[in-house]
């Protein structure tokens, strides 16, 4: 996976890359807009992230050009400014998603992958990491053979650490995801739901699937 | 054509004064030189009605050709010492019979004896002569005698000359008058605008830093008194508003330096001499976590900044409450849970307008406010009621008894009940803040209460969508 990342700071710059590069993406750096056009129109990538403010040519106009140009690649806009009608004028002419700054990295990285899955026809029935399996359809959760009892809440939560097991998803993606709640919420909510739903899924067994990443979030994953 | 519009209010004052009375002198001229005239002219047709009767009568008294010579005699008599009189007594061939001596007469006999025989009274001039006069048919005493053509006229010149000076000195006076009245005018108004230069002069001396002046209203004049008070209104409107600004800009900057601080002291610290990684990672995700404190309270502060400025438009539409409450506490219910807390939602209300996000993230601070501060083990209950007007929600929780001298204060931001909690996880003292600017730019009002260990806040809005439209 290849992303395109025109951002004129050049620690957001460096840093953006070298997490990114360390997420196992492959990933270029420009620090205009007249060089990000250039890239994003005559390399191939899979996503382009870019900052509105830049000199030279701003992020609406490097976007514009690039759909005018045919490109279909996603584009994650970065924007200091959390004005509604910047977002609303962004995702008029073409932006998939925007970040406001300051972003947590985890959040951005999430946003990213979500992008990239977009459109890839991938809904199975049943969701599965070593021996936990749960069934969509029959709304079933069982470990090991074992049936495990869920609230609804919990059931949504599981659905999302398993479709995007490995990942680090942030406390306020699950906030959104789970519960809509699309705020910053000042509580250790999540992390109290999240305790319950490893005691019910983790407690009893040898291999632990859910972690906390401390300072990021929550990540599902068969790890040993 | 338009006329330009003038801008000085002394000038358009003083002008109208001149027009005015202007106006009003000309009139009063015209009524006063026309009523002297016509005085003149009956005083003298009067007299030449007179005169014109002595003749008949003088002229009844003849019966033959012979008596008209006693005629003329009896005419000079009477007619003796009328000084301007003019008469002339023709007969019907046109020869006169009598014309008045030293008269002007005898030369332009001709035109007298053009004058129509009507006995009405008319004014005609002759060369510099100008005459009033009236000619009228007189039968002699004998129907034997043809009858006698009469003409009366008294010469009018000092009378028209009288007139023109007369108007002359009312025209003059006219024009003066004018003069003076546009000139009091101007000076009317500018000492009755003097309280605006006053005003002008108080309004001078605000500036940012003296936004206290005051306009003193006393002693202006009524007129200028609302100006006044409107100005001194507004000027508090400023004041308060530069105060609140100022007092962000110095809570901003107190609240950033408590975590700054800790980050470069920690930061600085784990720099000093080499250490574990695992000692780098735990210094670095203490770090991630003020960052993160900080980037919220940032969020949050840009929130409330732009609620009061009114950028927080609200996109209605139509809200259930029951519904919010009972998705903020599907969200709450594990923390509740985790600390013995019982949450419980009671009564539904019509839909209300308003934005959904907004309403959710106020409802969500008052409960995460509630549960906050509620007694383990006891039960947090949300309300909803409505009446005519306006719906409410109200979430209740048993805890310590809030002192009256701090709840008006709860919604101030960054306050915090109890300062030594001041730096946990529970954020910056903005939640109630955010809060009431959501409410208000709903239009609704929130209030809070607290007495025998029962806290309750309560949000209450407008049920008609117009009322919630900014």
């Amino acid at each position: 996976m290849k992303i395109l990342i025109v951002e004129d700071e050049p620690k957001t710059g460096e840093y953006l890359q070298q997490g990114l590069s360390e997420a196992g993406f492959v990933t270029d750096l420009v620090r205009d807009g007249f060089d990000g056009l250039h890239q994003a129109t005559t390399e191939t990538y899979d996503l382009v992230i870019l900052d509105v403010m830049l000199p030279g040519l701003d992020g609406w106009k490097v976007l514009e050009a690039i759909r005018r140009f045919g490109k279909e690649m996603p584009v994650l806009f970065l924007t200091a400014r959390d004005q509604v009608e910047d977002r609303v004028r962004g995702l008029e002419i073409g932006a998939d998603d925007y970040l406001i700054k300051p972003f947590a990295f985890s959040e951005l990285l999430a946003r990213v992958r979500t992008l990239l899955r977009r459109g890839k026809a991938n809904d199975p029935q049943v969701l599965k990491v070593a021996d936990l399996e749960l069934d969509l359809l029959r709304r079933r959760v069982v470990r090991a053979g074992h049936r495990i009892d869920l609230t609804a809440k919990e059931f949504a939560l599981l659905e999302l650490l398993l479709r995007r097991q490995g990942e680090v998803l942030p406390r306020s993606l699950i906030a959104s995801q789970v519960w809509d709640m699309n705020f910053d919420s000042d509580s250790n909510v999540i992390e109290v739901a999240m305790r319950r739903l490893r005691a019910k899924v983790d407690d009893d067994f040898e291999l632990k699937l859910i972690r906390t990443v401390r300072g990021m979030g929550y990540v599902l994953e068969a790890s040993d | 054509m338009r006329l330009p519009r003038i801008r000085s209010i002394v000038l358009r004052l003083t002008l109208a004064y001149a027009l005015a009375s202007s106006a009003v002198l000309t009139g009063m001229a015209i009524v006063i030189s026309r009523s002297v005239e016509m005085h003149f002219a009956e005083e003298d047709s009067e007299m030449l009605e007179g005169k014109l009767e002595l003749i008949r009568h003088t002229a009844a008294e003849v019966h033959d050709e012979a008596g008209f010579a006693t005629f003329a005699k009896q005419l000079d008599d009477a007619l003796v010492g009328h000084h301007e009189l003019e008469v002339a007594v023709l007969r019907k061939t046109g020869q006169p019979l009598y014309i008045t001596a030293g008269g002007v007469f005898p030369p332009r006999i001709a035109s007298a004896g053009e004058l129509p025989e009507t006995g009405r009274v008319l004014s005609w001039g002759e060369g510099e002569h100008a005459f009033r006069g009236l000619a009228a048919r007189v039968a002699p005493g004998s129907p034997d005698l043809a009858p006698l053509k009469v003409v009366v006229a008294t010469g009018i010149a000092h009378h028209n000359h009288f007139m023109q000076s007369f108007r002359r000195s009312l025209w003059g006076f006219v024009i003066l008058a004018t003069g003076v009245s546009g000139l009091l005018g101007w000076f009317v108004a500018r000492r009755g605008l003097l309280p605006v230069a006053a005003l002008t002069e108080a309004t001078r001396k605000v500036t940012a830093r003296r936004l206290d002046n005051r306009l003193s209203t006393t002693e202006l004049p009524s007129e200028l008194r609302e100006l006044a008070a409107e100005f001194n209104q507004m000027l508090e409107r400023l004041e308060d508003a530069f105060r609140r600004l100022s007092d962000f800009s110095s809570d901003i900057a107190h609240e950033l330096r408590t975590p700054i601080s800790n980050l470069m002291t920690q930061t600085q610290v784990a720099l000093s001499r080499s250490r574990t990684p695992e000692e780098y990672q735990e210094a670095l995700l203490s770090n991630t976590e003020e960052f993160e404190r900080l980037a919220r309270m940032l969020n949050d502060m840009l929130f409330l900044a732009k609620a009061d400025n009114g950028l927080v438009i609200p996109k209605l539409e139509t809200i259930d409450l029951a519904r919010e409450v009972s998705d903020v506490f599907a969200f709450y219910e594990a923390l509740a849970e985790s600390r013995g807390l019982r949450l419980h939602l009671q009564g539904t209300v019509p839909g209300v307008m308003g934005d959904r996000l907004m309403l959710r993230r106020a409802l969500s601070n008052l409960v995460a406010n509630a549960i906050r501060h509620a007694f383990t083990n006891s039960e947090i209950s949300a309300c909803l009621t409505s009446d005519e007007d306006s719906v409410s929600v109200s979430v209740e929780n048993r805890g310590n008894t809030i002192p009256p001298e701090i709840i008006d204060r709860l919604f101030d931001r960054f306050f915090r009940a109890d300062p030594a909690r001041s730096q946990s996880s529970e954020g910056a003292g903005l939640g109630l803040a955010i809060t009431r600017s959501i409410v208000l730019a709903h239009r609704g009002t929130l209030s809070a209460s607290s007495r025998d260990e029962r806290t309750v806040f309560e949000i209450r809005l407008p049920r008609t969508a117009e009322a919630a439209v900014s």
